[in-house]
This record gives structure tokens, C-alpha cells and sequence, in this order.
């Protein structure tokens, strides 16, 4: 291709992007709350593959699937992860719902088509223009991102039992506590019921 | 990486901040006695007054019992009759879809038989 052609079209997919983005700031501001459309979705899903090095894509998780490890990283992702992704992974919380874009359910096959190493390199290093944060390098190892990788290639037959467990790793503030317990007290028996609300619930 | 495969990936993050449509918000508490029940949805009376939550294939049912233990649980425990707090997820229709539905018998929790 010639090299006027190649200045030629980066220049209308520029100008395209920069419409596109103003067109989107006058319409709404840059909300949070807006919905990627499908193109941006493929898009960036494209350039998230793209940005991931082969070497990293290629990895295997080196840590066994055991009980004590499914464990270990259901648990960290409960406390670490769930705030975002929910601890069943379907992203139905409260941040999940308020990011741009919104993080994608991690049940389904957009997710688990990843590579152990794809999913592995994520955790590690965050994405770029999201929510996602980088987590390697605070207090945290990689064996531990790895059970982490363990957990979610789990997530589709998440148990009832392993999920009540997974709540009592829930960052939790005394409110939330306050509120559990009124909930309880209800079940047990006390009267009258606590004033139904909607909250900020992981 | 190529310099072509980089410049696309940036064109696509710039996009990836644009957009149109909205979504929602959190969760909603709902706290009563099952008033009505049935496969897809449960009625629940609530100090409000009652409130309809739809139930699907991944609601997840906890049952606390009389010694005051939660345990897992399935739809067909629910009774009419049943004390609930169900946390439910607003959707656009302005319907609300149960994400979990923890209950206690009216044995287990006494005084919990509807009006």
C-alpha cells in the first residue's frame, strides 16, 4: 500500500474516533453508565488479545487444581474481586453496574475462551481504560493469581454452599454488617421486618 | 507487536470511551412474608406493601432452620407463608429479578404466617 494511502486512512479512522468521541461527550458527557455498543466491545476485546504478548498468552497454570487451592483462590477472589465481579462472577453488582466499560460475565465463553495465560496476565497487569486494576506487586504472589485463574475457570458450577462461604470474605463496612444482622434477626423470628431499601450490596 | 498492530489497538481504546445506551444500578432489598409462589416468580408482602420478584435459574435459595443454620436450599423448600429477604436485581422493565432468596420457615420463625 502506498504510503500516502496508509496517512490517508489512519487520518479518517482519527478523525472518525475523534467524532465519534465528541458525538458521545455531547450526548451524555463521558458517563459511566453508557453500555460499550457491540463494535466497541469486539474492538476492544480485539485490542486487549492484541496487547497481551504471545510468550504470556501461551502459559499454563502450574498450580493443581486441588480442593485446598480452588479454595484459597475462591476465597481471595471474594474478598479482592467480588466488589466488581460479584462473587458468582456475573459482574450484577453495584461497581460492576457503574464501570465503562462494564466488566463482562465471567461465566460465560467471552471469558472462558481465554488462555490460563491471557487470564493469568489480566490479573496481573490490569487493563488499560477499564476498571480492571493491575494486582501484581501488592502484598500478593503470582501462585496466588494463578488459583485466582484456578477459581474462575470454576465460576460456571459455583456451589450455593461455596458461595454462602464466599460471603463472609466480602469486604464488608458496619452498615453492611448492621443490615445482615437486622436481615437475620428477621429470619429468626424478630418483628417487625427492617425498612426494605436498595443498597450498595456486593 | 507490529507499529500497525499497536496503532490499532489504540484506535480501539479511544472507541472503547465513547458510547450511547445506559444500564442500572444496585441491588434492592426485599423483606416480608411469601404472600403467592410459583415457578417463575414469588409475591412478597412486605411492610410496603406487596412486591413481585422474578425467579430464575440462577437465583440462589438459602434456608435458615430452626437452630438458626443457613443452609443451601432449592425453590421447592419455599412456602407460602415463609419469612424472606430476598436481594434483587432492578431491571429495565422495572421488574426485579432475585439474585438470592434466603427464607426461614414459619416453624423456624414463628409469627411468620401471613395475615
Amino acid at each position: 500500500m502506498k504510503r500516502g494511502t496508509v496517512i490517508l486512512i489512519v487520518l479518517l479512522v482519527v478523525a472518525l474516533a475523534i467524532g465519534f468521541l465528541a458525538a458521545s461527550v455531547l450526548h451524555n458527557g463521558l458517563s459511566a453508565k453508557a453500555t460499550p455498543t457491540p463494535l466497541e466491545v469486539m474492538m476492544a476485546r480485539k485490542a486487549r488479545h492484541m496487547a497481551i504478548p504471545r510468550q504470556a498468552r501461551a502459559l499454563h497454570n502450574p498450580v493443581v487444581a486441588t480442593e485446598e487451592n480452588l479454595r484459597a483462590g475462591r476465597l481471595h477472589f471474594a474478598d479482592h474481586c467480588a466488589i466488581c465481579h460479584g462473587n458468582d462472577g456475573s459482574c450484577d453488582t453495584m461497581m460492576g453496574s457503574g464501570l465503562y466499560p462494564k466488566p463482562p460475565d465471567l461465566r460465560l465463553e467471552e471469558t472462558q475462551k481465554l488462555s490460563d495465560g491471557e487470564l493469568f496476565w489480566i490479573i496481573e497487569n490490569g487493563v488499560r481504560f477499564t476498571g480492571m486494576p493491575a494486582f501484581s506487586g501488592h502484598h500478593t504472589n503470582p501462585e496466588d493469581s494463578w488459583k485466582l485463574v484456578l477459581f474462575i475457570r470454576h465460576l460456571p458450577q459455583l456451589t450455593t454452599t461455596e458461595k454462602m462461604e464466599m460471603e463472609k470474605y466480602n469486604p464488608k463496612g458496619p452498615e453492611d454488617r448492621e443490615e445482615e444482622q437486622q436481615e437475620d434477626d428477621f429470619l429468626n423470628g424478630a418483628t417487625p421486618a427492617p425498612k426494605p431499601e436498595a443498597h450498595h450490596h456486593h | 507487536m507490529t507499529m500497525r498492530m499497536r496503532f490499532f489497538a489504540f484506535v480501539a481504546l479511544v472507541l472503547l470511551m465513547a458510547g450511547a445506551a445506559f444500564a442500572h444500578g444496585d441491588k434492592k432489598h426485599v423483606i416480608g412474608t411469601v404472600e403467592k409462589l410459583s415457578a417463575d416468580a414469588v409475591t412478597v408482602k412486605t411492610a410496603e406493601g406487596s412486591v413481585e420478584v422474578k425467579l430464575v435459574a440462577n437465583t440462589m435459595y438459602v434456608a435458615v432452620g430452626a437452630d438458626k443454620v443457613a443452609k443451601p436450599a432449592k425453590l421447592a423448600d419455599l412456602q407460602v407463608g415463609d419469612r424472606v429477604v430476598i436481594h434483587a436485581t432492578p431491571k429495565p422493565d422495572n421488574t426485579l429479578e432475585a439474585a438470592e432468596v434466603r427464607f426461614s420457615t414459619a416453624a423456624a420463625a414463628p409469627g411468620s404466617k401471613p395475615n
